[in-house]
């Protein structure tokens, strides 16, 4: 059943700046009409984390058409979105497999133009968003917000290549234009995807969005989590995606991605990045909204424990992904042991990074470890990021940049007390020691 | 027959369970089953979870378990776990399946051996659970895989659920993966004939410092640009890949050989031992099937004369004499 309606031509439209604006061509009520219920009444379910994924997008009525590429290193977020359609005769939804990345990124740019009240979803994977590079670049300067590329964290193209949990990829494609949300656990992860496209499809941001969390040891996880009831859903994404005030590109007469002299790159450029830093203050908004509703955190700059309502800490810890977990495990025990304060932040938005937040719950820290787990020749990407952000205090703490679990290696309890113990050395007057990579409780 | 104070282990720290098995042999359904079982509870939080890489079938695959009654934040590996599972004989070659257990741990094992005979193998001070999955899969399941039966065995240790509830479970998780009912209907009899087949004993047989986990020694000096022999497999007993119970056996008694010479062109792993022959230019006399047969079946494929067969095979355990 086609949700165009029919004649095609000639349909009322009006002009916008950006073409012309053909407002019936697509017929939402129809669209929405047409989505099959997943879940009626909250439930509570174990599920892995790739699966928490496709639950999520699968109950989004406007994701009708998911795209992918299935192949190793890859995610089962395909799979299991077309076993639950296939499970469902009355399902108009549909499941587009393509013979590569790349073309799962230009299908993307296609469907998403044409139809810019829908939500297209993919998932993919290390060097498989690495072969989209080439069309998530454009994608992150099409304003299509209404695309989600759900990255399962693995080592990006690497000799030797390695599937196992790890941020390079994803940290690889910071500057693609897309906003990047970090998850960590299955409940944040569905709730993460449930959210994305409302910051990236607000009229103010109109960017991409790209949720990623740890492959292996998020993705085949499993454990609980409450599955909201479609109509919910619906209802709290509905609030936030609004009509979208750009055209479609369904009837030919409206182009994307023009070629533009150096005369307006630059401001095409810059009104992409005002694009994306608007979700520093849309996402907070979306999150609250969402929190308000379901009554668990909805999107943040990052998660948080440990933080004394007044005064500071001596150790604040800034990482990322479930093996923050361990560190938040721990993390009273070391306090006693060491008679110091101790808290930390898991980043959750990486793109735009948002400095002036994490200046501000920094600030009070006499020093800063930054576990890092990607590859990186420097000091980290997160270390970067943070002491870029620290960089306007008059007196920052000092940052101690540490590498641990590249490649999905496990970070141990061990490890994590190393680190905290680096940490504290510098904290008692120790001098900051180059980068180091910990392991089973031993530096590198 | 439940053995564990689950109520007790909770409250504190978290029952934790580790498994060691080889990719496709159950491991992770048998775990997945496991944490749904638990999770029945809903004061129960449970986190699963497998360490596997993109190696092959066959290749040694762990996973984990905690069990807690606060939400389960930790994400690093199982190093010190109550139970432990060993799904595959082969995988205990390939890394200590017992390390960090303390003594009066729990050992569950997919094998047709005793109790007894395992604690000595292993060494092992505590509880030991055996079950002989393979053979109850062959049964009723026409393929050597023990993951219901060693769901059954360790769900006995963890629970005090009925068999019923057991069963009903663990046929759930399978319905998950849109399998056929004949196919259900043979797993819940390969449940049902699990249940008498579970056999248990008391040991201690570990000698003092037996399992310690060893400590992290570095990575010494890796290769350039992870430049590495082709054939890892030099370096790396691939004869473990191979389903357990079965060898390549190699017969040419009739010395019917031809000299063709398929068999050493399909061997990937270059173990076809063969003479000159002045007649046919060279004949196959043997296959080194002790380090490097993954049973890849390509040489019983391809050899026109017949003269490769999979034949069962019982790896000979030596006594172990304690002392």
């Amino acid at each position: 059943m086609s949700t165009i309606e029919r004649p095609l031509l000639p349909l009322p439209h009006e002009t916008t700046p950006s073409g012309e604006l053909y407002g019936s061509a697509i017929d939402l009520a129809r669209v929405r009409a047409a989505h099959v219920e997943l879940c009626t009444e909250r439930e509570t379910v174990t599920v892995d984390g790739n699966t928490a994924a496709a639950l999520a997008t699968l109950q989004m009525w406007r994701c009708v058409l998911f795209a992918g590429f299935p192949i190793t290193p890859s995610t089962k977020w395909i799979e299991t979105v077309a076993a639950r359609i296939a499970d469902e005769p009355r399902s108009r939804k549909r499941v587009k497999l393509l013979e590569a990345e790349h073309a799962v990124a230009d299908y993307l740019v296609g469907a998403a133009a044409a139809c810019r009240d829908l939500v297209f979803p993919t998932a993919t994977s290390s060097v498989g968003l690495d072969h989209m590079t080439e069309t998530t670049r454009s994608l992150g300067a099409s304003g299509l917000g209404n695309v989600m590329l759900i990255d399962v964290y693995r080592a990006t193209a690497n000799f030797p290549l390695c599937i196992e949990g790890d941020p390079s990829d994803t940290l690889a494609h910071r500057d693609d234009g897309f906003i990047q949300i970090c998850a960590r656990g299955k409940q944040q992860i569905y709730d993460t995807i449930l959210q994305a496209p409302c910051v990236g499809m607000h009229a103010d941001v109109l960017t991409p969005t790209m949720p990623g969390f740890y492959g292996i040891k998020d993705s085949h996880r499993s454990a609980r989590l409450i599955q909201e009831p479609d109509r919910e859903i619906h209802a709290f994404q509905d609030e936030w995606m609004r009509p979208c005030p750009l055209p479609g590109l369904i009837n030919g007469d409206t182009a994307l991605g023009n070629c533009v002299t150096s005369k307006h790159f630059q401001g095409f450029k810059l009104s992409q990045r005002r694009r994306l830093e608007n979700a520093l203050r849309v996402l907070p908004a979306v999150g609250a909204s969402f929190e308000r509703r379901f009554g668990r955190p909805g999107l943040a700059f990052f998660d948080e424990t440990g933080w004394p309502e007044k005064g500071g800490v001596d150790i604040a810890v800034v990482g990322m992904g479930p093996d923050f977990g361990t560190f938040e495990t721990l993390r009273e025990s070391y306090q006693a042991y060491a008679g110091l304060r101790v808290a930390g932040i898991a980043m959750r938005l990486l793109t735009p990074f948002p400095s002036e937040a994490v200046r501000r719950r920094l600030a009070q820290a006499r020093v800063v470890l930054v576990v890092n787990q990607a590859h990186h020749q420097g000091r980290g990407h997160l270390t970067l990021d943070v002491v870029d952000a620290l960089s306007t205090l008059p007196d920052p703490p000092r940052v101690v940049p540490a590498f641990a679990g590249l490649g999905g290696a496990d970070v141990s309890e061990a490890t994590w007390e190393r680190m905290l113990e680096e940490a504290r050395a510098v904290r008692d007057g120790g001098a900051v020691a180059p980068a180091a990579f910990y392991h089973e409780g031993r530096a590198l | 027959m439940k053995i564990l104070d689950l109520d007790q282990l909770t409250q504190g720290a978290g029952l934790e369970i580790r498994g060691d098995g080889k990719a496709g042999g159950g491991l992770l359904l048998a775990f997945q089953s496991l944490a749904d079982l638990l999770a029945k509870d809903p004061e129960l939080h449970v986190q699963e979870w497998p360490f596997f890489s993109s190696a092959r079938r066959g290749a040694s695959i762990r996973s984990f378990m905690r069990v807690s009654r606060r939400p389960v934040t930790a994400a690093c590996e199982v190093t010190r776990p109550h139970v432990v599972i060993l799904m595959n004989e082969a995988a205990a070659r390939t890394w200590d399946f017992a390390e960090g257990v303390p003594p009066g741990g729990t050992f569950v094992i997919n094998t047709h051996r005793t109790p007894d005979e395992c604690a000595r193998h292993f060494r092992l001070s505590g509880r030991v659970i055996t079950v002989p999955g393979d053979e109850i899969g062959r049964e009723f399941l026409k393929h050597a895989i023990g993951n219901v039966s060693v769901y059954y065995a360790a769900a006995q240790v963890v629970t005090a659920a009925p068999h019923e509830e057991m069963v009903e479970s663990f046929m759930h998780t399978l319905a998950k993966r849109h399998l056929p009912n004949r196919v259900l209907d043979s797993n819940r009899a390969a449940l049902d004939a699990t249940a008498a087949a579970v056999r248990t004993g008391v040991f201690d047989e570990a000698a003092p410092g037996a399992h310690m986990a060893h400590p992290f020694e570095g990575y010494d000096d890796l290769p350039v640009g992870a430049q590495t022999p082709l054939r890892l497999s030099r370096n790396n007993r691939t004869a473990d890949y191979a389903p357990s119970g079965f060898r390549l056996r190699f017969e040419d008694s009739a010395d019917a050989c031809t000299g063709c010479a398929h068999c050493i062109n399909a061997c990937p792993e270059g173990i076809i031992r063969f003479e000159p022959d002045s007649e046919r230019g060279l004949r196959v006399v043997g296959v080194d099937v002790n380090r490097f047969c993954k049973l890849c079946g390509e040489c019983i494929a391809i050899c026109p004369e017949h003269l490769f067969k999979q034949a069962p095979f019982e790896e000979h355990w030596e006594e172990v004499t304690l002392t």
